[in-house]
């Protein structure tokens, strides 16, 4: 996340009123980048990856372990490293140094949300050669040491999705009181959020704007000790400084949950994400359509996130957690009251799962959308009529359905079409599955497609072999032109599924059963617009959408069903076929063996996910009392041991389940 | 009658995608995308009157898809698929599959007729990297000192029971060598920049290179074996500045049988072959495979297959 621009940010009530300009001036600077780029062709294949620490903050001598919320300091130590941006390495919001042609250029750093939060990126893109993917493990490892030199020898960047007592009395330092004017939260300080005025103002026009704080609550695991029903012992009923102090009494906090009333819960969180350059923006729009059915198994198979506040959860992904942190939706637009002053009903978040499909395909089958997307029509018209295509112009119709959150008054005064800030407004609190994102202006950026769900793993190994396995799907992808369309509601029901504890074992997925296109004598293709040269043929004729696809295991979506002919043949299997295709030299695939490995083994069960390693860690604690509460003690140990696995790689057995055997 | 059997592209055709097991070596993506390429032009372009009076159609003759010129059947009818973008954005790799038993000089003569159907094919005048695979050589890790001759590691095909014949014994060097002095010249006319082997170990290397003018830069290994590649063979290949890839390929890639198989009048066959004095209109005789071409087009800046097919070559001899 980087830092937009800086001004006066405008309260939510005139951030209301301005909102109509900011996205009709969003939407002209959308049509002119889309015009200038529309014809950009052979972008190389480029990509990064994007990886968030918690900074915690050890108190070896009482056995605690708190957030800490130096992420500022953290920053300016490593923007102020002489040696750091002479390798081409800093924090680019800050200051870094030059990308190096040829070297190895040194990673870059960024805030984030939470003031307890780090992101680290490479410093410069990832090509497809295959030895840039051997790189990228090494570069995670470098990160991770680079952060932590410029660290309290106390606190350590620690990759876990979520800090296990987030919310709870005295975990963060330096401590600072809770309920503050912007939040208004009963369990976090406003000092939790990076004190950017853009995050403030982000959180608290939120909450402005739903017109009650956000409410999250995440199903209460229930052990052999848990009181049931399970009544969230921290709720205080009895504040009164703040209107929202109302939420509670008025029902917020749910039986049989963990309530939570704060965007930090959910934007505290870390993932792991990858972006992707595309050749041209037909490719970006079918990487986008091809990826989206595949987040909801990849959020089931990087499943992280099974402890919220302090209890175990019921739920092992954190998806669900950031959507309703950041659900800005009126009690209108909820269909919780009559439609009055707002437009209309809105069914999801702005962090939600994906709801259009955009590329332009003949595979692509009006079944597959979804024929109660929300859009704004005028918008739409305002696109069309400036000459995009219908399905590019209903996305980006569909994603302006919001309101802008954080409006600067200076940036309302003139509309500078070489600027993205106002389409940028709008696009980047759009938090879908899948991101398509058009050239910067003035930049040499291509077409981009973020893939987003991931949750981030414990060590560097393993993020690598999420990053690098995601790299190598969209190269299967391209090269056999594959086809995982499915209705995209299902997509989003598989979302929900992803949520289920321990889905990865117990849950099925809907799925394309056959991602080929139907083999033909390959005809002449005179244009060579398209890789492959023979394009995107439609599989005549059409069936029921409904024997396209299945309910799967993650198994047989990852590794493919045994079901004789014709059964999926599985990602893992499709990726050993591509680089069967290429020229790859022993070392580098037997590298890579060790990645795909891991994602099999993590599919069919060998090994666990990192949600069940640390549930299974939590309930084996002598500590643990058998009633979901993950307290200081088992806090601390949990987070020692997830340092302790990010350092030896379950070399030393502490967390073999998870990783198997490493060399 | 000289065969000439083809794919086309077979990247969007799935079928040829390789199942599990997916580290077997594997003849199984020629076989099956050959079928799904005859298959396809058997029931296209041309509609053949199907279905009448509600049964099934009898497969349709063989002359309806297949295009004669001289003394060469195109099986399917060919159209090639020239690459779309500039020659510069392509990094093309052709591997050329030897049969056993055929003189140096006729395989001279193959070497070139393989390159130019691939060049023909991609609508390009050069190829980045040519590996030849001669027969009966079979890399094997677990044998560090000795590049391990043995028939048996070959997969015989279900249908081809007869195969264990002299087909798969390794030829001496000499005649690799005299094989090899066409690459180079292919390599002189510019027509190949790079020359690779595949499945040698350090024994044949070390015979195989100082009779070399132009030394091959790839050496090819089954994928199967990458990670346990013998450190000799590593430290070796690093001296000599050549470079260990992986592949899945088996060496026989089309052994007779499966030929047969394919063409003929059986049930898996698509009716080219007569299967007995009936089929009239078919071809008789007996079928010996040449040579196979495998050539893949990869876009080197964005790891993309754009083409990636097959041509297998053989000959038809009438029974007089």
């Amino acid at each position: 996340m980087g830092l937009l621009a800086v001004g006066t940010p405008l309260e939510w009530p005139e951030a209301k009123k301005v909102a109509g300009h900011v996205r009709s001036w969003g939407i002209e600077q959308l049509l002119a980048i889309w015009r200038n780029a529309k014809g950009k062709e052979r972008d190389a294949l480029l990509w990064g990856d994007e990886v968030e620490y918690l900074v915690v903050c050890y108190d070896e001598e009482n056995r605690k372990v708190r957030l800490s919320l130096r992420q500022a300091d953290i920053l300016a130590a490593l923007a102020n490293d002489e040696k750091l941006l002479e390798q081409g390495g800093g924090v680019p919001d800050v200051q870094r140094g030059p990308e190096k042609e040829a070297d190895t250029t040194a990673p870059v750093f960024h805030p984030e949300f939470g003031r307890f939060m780090l992101e680290a990126t490479p410093g410069k893109p990832w090509g497809i050669g295959f030895k840039d993917l051997l790189n990228v493990e090494p570069n995670m490892k470098w990160r991770r040491t680079i952060a932590k030199d410029h660290m309290a020898k106390e606190e350590y960047p620690i990759t876990l999705t979520t800090f296990p007592r987030l919310g709870s009395p005295d975990c963060i330092v330096p401590s600072y009181p809770v309920s503050g004017p912007k939040l208004r939260s009963q369990y976090v300080p406003d000092e939790i959020a990076n004190p950017h005025i853009r995050f403030p103002t982000l959180a608290a026009n939120i909450r402005w704007r739903r017109g009650r704080k956000v409410e999250i609550n995440v199903p209460v695991f229930r052990d052999e000790n848990t009181p049931w029903p399970f009544k969230d012992p921290t709720v205080n009923y009895d504040l009164h400084q703040w209107p929202e102090d109302d939420d509670v009494r008025n029902g917020a906090a749910k039986e049989n949950h963990i309530y939570m009333d704060a965007m930090a819960f959910g934007m505290g969180s870390c993932c792991l994400q990858i972006t992707f350059q595309a050749k041209n923006i037909e490719e970006g729009r079918k990487m986008y359509d091809q990826l989206s059915p595949l987040g909801p198994i990849l959020l089931a198979l990087t499943a992280a996130t099974p402890i919220y506040k302090g209890f175990l959860a019921d739920t092992d992904v954190r998806w669900n957690q950031i959507s309703r942190a950041v659900d800005d939706r009126t009690l209108e637009e909820l269909g919780e009251k009559p439609l009055k002053n707002d437009r209309w009903r809105v069914p999801k978040s702005r962090y939600a799962s994906n709801s259009t499909y955009i590329s332009q395909d003949q595979r692509l089958r009006p079944d597959y959308l979804d024929p109660d997307l929300v859009i704004d029509k005028d918008i739409k018209q305002r696109l069309l009529d400036g000459g995009m295509d219908d399905l590019l112009a209903t996305h980006f119709a569909h994603l302006f359905i919001r309101d802008p959150i954080v409006v600067f008054a200076e940036d309302l005064k003139e509309l500078d079409l070489n600027k993205a800030d106002h389409f940028e407004n709008l696009q980047s609190t759009n938090w879908q599955h899948m991101r398509f994102k058009p050239p910067p202006p003035g930049s040499d950026t291509g077409w981009r497609v973020e893939f987003r769900p991931m949750e981030i793993q414990i060590t560097d190994f393993e993020n690598a072999a999420f990053s690098i396995f995601i790299v190598l799907i969209t190269r299967a992808i391209l090269s056999f032109n594959l086809n995982f369309y499915i209705p995209i509601k299902r997509v989003s029901e598989n979302m929900e599924t992803a949520h289920i504890r321990d889905a990865v074992s117990t849950q099925k997925f809907w799925f394309r059963k056959n991602p080929f296109s139907s083999h033909q004598p390959s005809k002449m293709n005179g244009t060579g617009a398209s890789t492959p040269a023979e394009g995107s043929r439609p599989p005549t004729p059409f069936g029921p959408v409904e024997d396209e696809y299945e309910l799967m295991t993650i198994n047989e979506v990852i590794n493919g069903q045994h079901s004789g002919e014709g059964g999926f043949p599985g990602l893992i299997p499709l990726v050993e076929s591509y680089l069967n295709s290429m020229n790859v030299d022993v070392e580098t695939r037997c590298e890579l063996a060790r990645y795909l490995d891991l994602i099999r083994k993590r599919a069919d069960g060998t090994y666990w996910t990192t949600a069940k390693w640390i549930r299974h860690f939590v309930r084996c604690h002598p500590g643990y009392k058998k009633d979901s509460v993950v307290d200081d003690e088992i806090s601390y140990d949990l987070v020692k041991a997830a340092e302790q696995i990010t350092k030896a790689e379950g070399k030393d057995g502490l967390g073999r389940e998870m990783l198997g055997r490493q060399r | 009658m000289k065969l000439i059997l083809s794919t086309s592209n077979i990247m969007s055709g799935g079928p040829s995608v390789i199942r599990r097991p997916i580290f077997e070596k594997s003849n199984t993506e020629l076989t099956s995308s050959l079928r799904a390429n005859f298959t396809a032009h058997q029931s296209s372009p041309t509609p053949t009157p199907t279905a009448v009076n509600g049964t099934a159609s009898p497969k349709p003759s063989f002359k309806t898809w297949t295009t004669q010129e001289g003394n060469t059947l195109w099986i399917p009818t060919h159209t090639p698929s020239p690459l779309a973008e500039p020659r510069e954005s392509y990094d093309i790799t052709v591997k050329l599959f030897y049969r056993p038993n055929i003189p140096a000089d006729r395989r001279c003569v193959q070497t070139r007729e393989a390159i130019d159907l691939v060049l023909k094919e991609l609508g390009t005048s050069s190829i980045d990297l040519l590996i030849v695979s001669f027969p009966g050589i079979s890399f094997d890790a677990d044998d560090e000192d000795s590049d391990f001759d043995d028939p048996q590691s070959e997969p015989a095909s279900e249908q081809d029971g007869a195969v264990q014949d002299a087909e798969d014994l390794p030829e001496d060097i000499d005649t690799m060598i005299t094989t090899w002095r066409t690459l180079e010249k292919l390599h002189d006319q510019k027509v190949v920049s790079k020359l690779g082997i595949a499945e040698f170990g350090c024994a044949r290397l070390e015979k195989f290179l100082p009779q070399t003018r132009v030394k091959p830069s790839v050496d090819q290994i089954n994928v199967r074996d990458c990670c346990v590649v013998p450190k000799p063979l590593i430290l070796y290949a690093k001296q000599q500045k050549i470079e260990l890839l992986t592949h899945n390929d088996c060496t026989n890639v089309l052994p007779r049988g499966t030929l047969r198989e394919i063409l003929g009048s059986g049930e898996h066959g698509v009716g080219v072959l007569a299967g007995g004095a009936l089929d009239a209109e078919r071809l008789k005789g007996d079928v010996e495979p040449q040579w196979v071409v495998k050539y893949t087009a990869v876009v080197k800046d964005r790891g993309v297959v754009e083409s990636k097919g097959y041509f297998a070559v053989a000959e038809l001899r009438e029974e007089s």
